[in-house]
């Protein structure tokens, strides 16, 4: 019970995290370009970072219990004095702090730039916290596997939470600043995206002990992934060559098209996160 | 590309160091029959692990919670065990690594009926 359940908050807490990250990431990037969406976008970092404080929260308190294997073990004082002692508790101060940063970032009175820049630094502490669990923490190559990991976490933050604010904004605001701000989205993720496979490939190389893993639960799930980010590309192409420059046009149908497979690409990002929960939380690569 | 892939792997896997906390050997070993009733189970992991939970259940019976578990990491760890009667025991436990993760494992023995 305490697994699965831990389990599912994890994919949840991925993709809230993320999306809170990722949307300020796009109001840091494109917030000059945008209006009458910008506060849709603000909200949106707010309660997903908001919720994710929670979820968070009750993802850590679980830990006592998949080590005791019941529910009981959320009172076992000395199994959570075990959690908070380890990497566990750390990278889960770590994560807090950067959601509540978030939360305080997104708020009304922080449209002042500099105090919106705490936002950010939120974001970047929410990346940071992966670095410090999990299976790149006593590896060998932790001087590489660590920075690999951010680079790699940043920019999938960026990408998927970019998606809703493009929804808002091809949905708010004109035709031709709808166009420019995914023209502008486009521009950057069409470098950063690419980024995503060849860091994961180098941490693939890393973590693996041999090619023979990839035949493992971990390699099968790791294989899944990158097929499902060669559909990501797929329909992000479409985006950025046909859909994206068709927001210009005065069809009423360019924009649901574009939205349509923004959405596809959300639920295909949401799959591979909840995946990436499963992978790293029950196998290991070896 | 595959053979950069495939040499690059090989380069890595000489200096990578496994992330879990896994069995390599226990006595008596997994699916071993032991004559006398063991009066513990030794674990040996493959890095120092912290056990937070152990269970045994004797065939079809319920599983019983093993208390007085160590209470410091090791990579050798002795479960004692209640007295046994003779019957197939299947013993599961969680350990904690290094790296935090919660990692449960099981073996199954069996204790033979006396002058067999």
């Amino acid at each position: 019970m305490p697994d699965i359940l831990s389990g599912v908050l994890r994919a949840l807490s991925f993709m809230l995290q993320l999306q809170a990250a990722g949307a300020v990431f796009f109001a840091a990037a494109f917030g000059p370009a945008l209006t009458i969406s910008a506060a849709g976008i603000r909200k949106l970092a707010q309660a997903s970072a908001t919720i994710a404080v929670c979820v968070v929260a009750v993802q850590y308190v679980l830990e006592a219990a998949r080590m005791a294997g019941d529910m009981a073990g959320i009172f076992d004082d000395q199994l959570q004095a075990l959690a908070w002692d380890s990497n566990v508790g750390g990278s889960f101060v770590v994560r807090e702090l950067g959601l509540l940063l978030i939360v305080a970032g997104t708020r009304r009175v922080a449209a002042v730039r500099g105090f919106a820049l705490l936002g950010v630094l939120g974001a970047v502490l929410v990346a940071v916290s992966f670095t410090l669990m999990g299976h790149t923490v006593h590896h060998a190559h932790r001087p590489i596997l660590a920075p690999l990991l951010l680079a790699h976490l940043l920019i999938v933050a960026f990408w998927f939470g970019a998606l809703w604010p493009l929804c808002l904004v091809s949905q708010r605001e004109s035709r031709e600043r709808a166009a420019r701000v995914v023209r502008l989205f486009s521009a950057t993720a069409f470098w950063l995206v690419p980024v995503i496979l060849i860091v994961g490939v180098a941490m693939a190389a890393l973590l693996l002990p041999d090619i023979a893993a990839l035949r493992q639960p971990y390699g099968r799930l790791l294989v899944t992934k990158v097929i499902l980010f060669a559909v990501l590309m797929a329909l992000a192409a479409l985006n950025k060559w046909r859909l994206g420059p068709a927001l210009q046009s005065p069809d009423l149908q360019a924009g649901r098209a574009f939205r349509g497979v923004v959405i596809s690409e959300y639920v295909i990002i949401a799959g591979v996160l909840a995946v990436t929960a499963v992978m790293t939380e029950f196998f290991s690569p070896e | 590309m595959k053979r950069v892939f495939s040499g690059l792997l090989c380069c890595v896997a000489a200096t990578a160091v496994l992330a879990h906390a896994h069995l390599k050997t226990a006595v008596p070993a997994d699916g071993a029959t032991v004559n006398a009733a063991p009066p513990q189970v030794v674990l040996n992991f493959s890095e120092p692990a912290h056990l937070t939970a152990c269970w045994l259940q004797k065939e079809d019976g319920p599983k019983q919670k093993i208390a007085d578990l160590p209470t410091t990491p090791s990579a050798r760890i002795t479960v004692p065990l209640p007295r046994l009667e003779p019957g197939v025991y299947v013993l599961s436990w969680r350990v904690v690594g290094d790296d935090t993760h919660i990692v449960p494992g099981r073996i199954r023995f069996t204790v033979a009926p006396a002058g067999h």
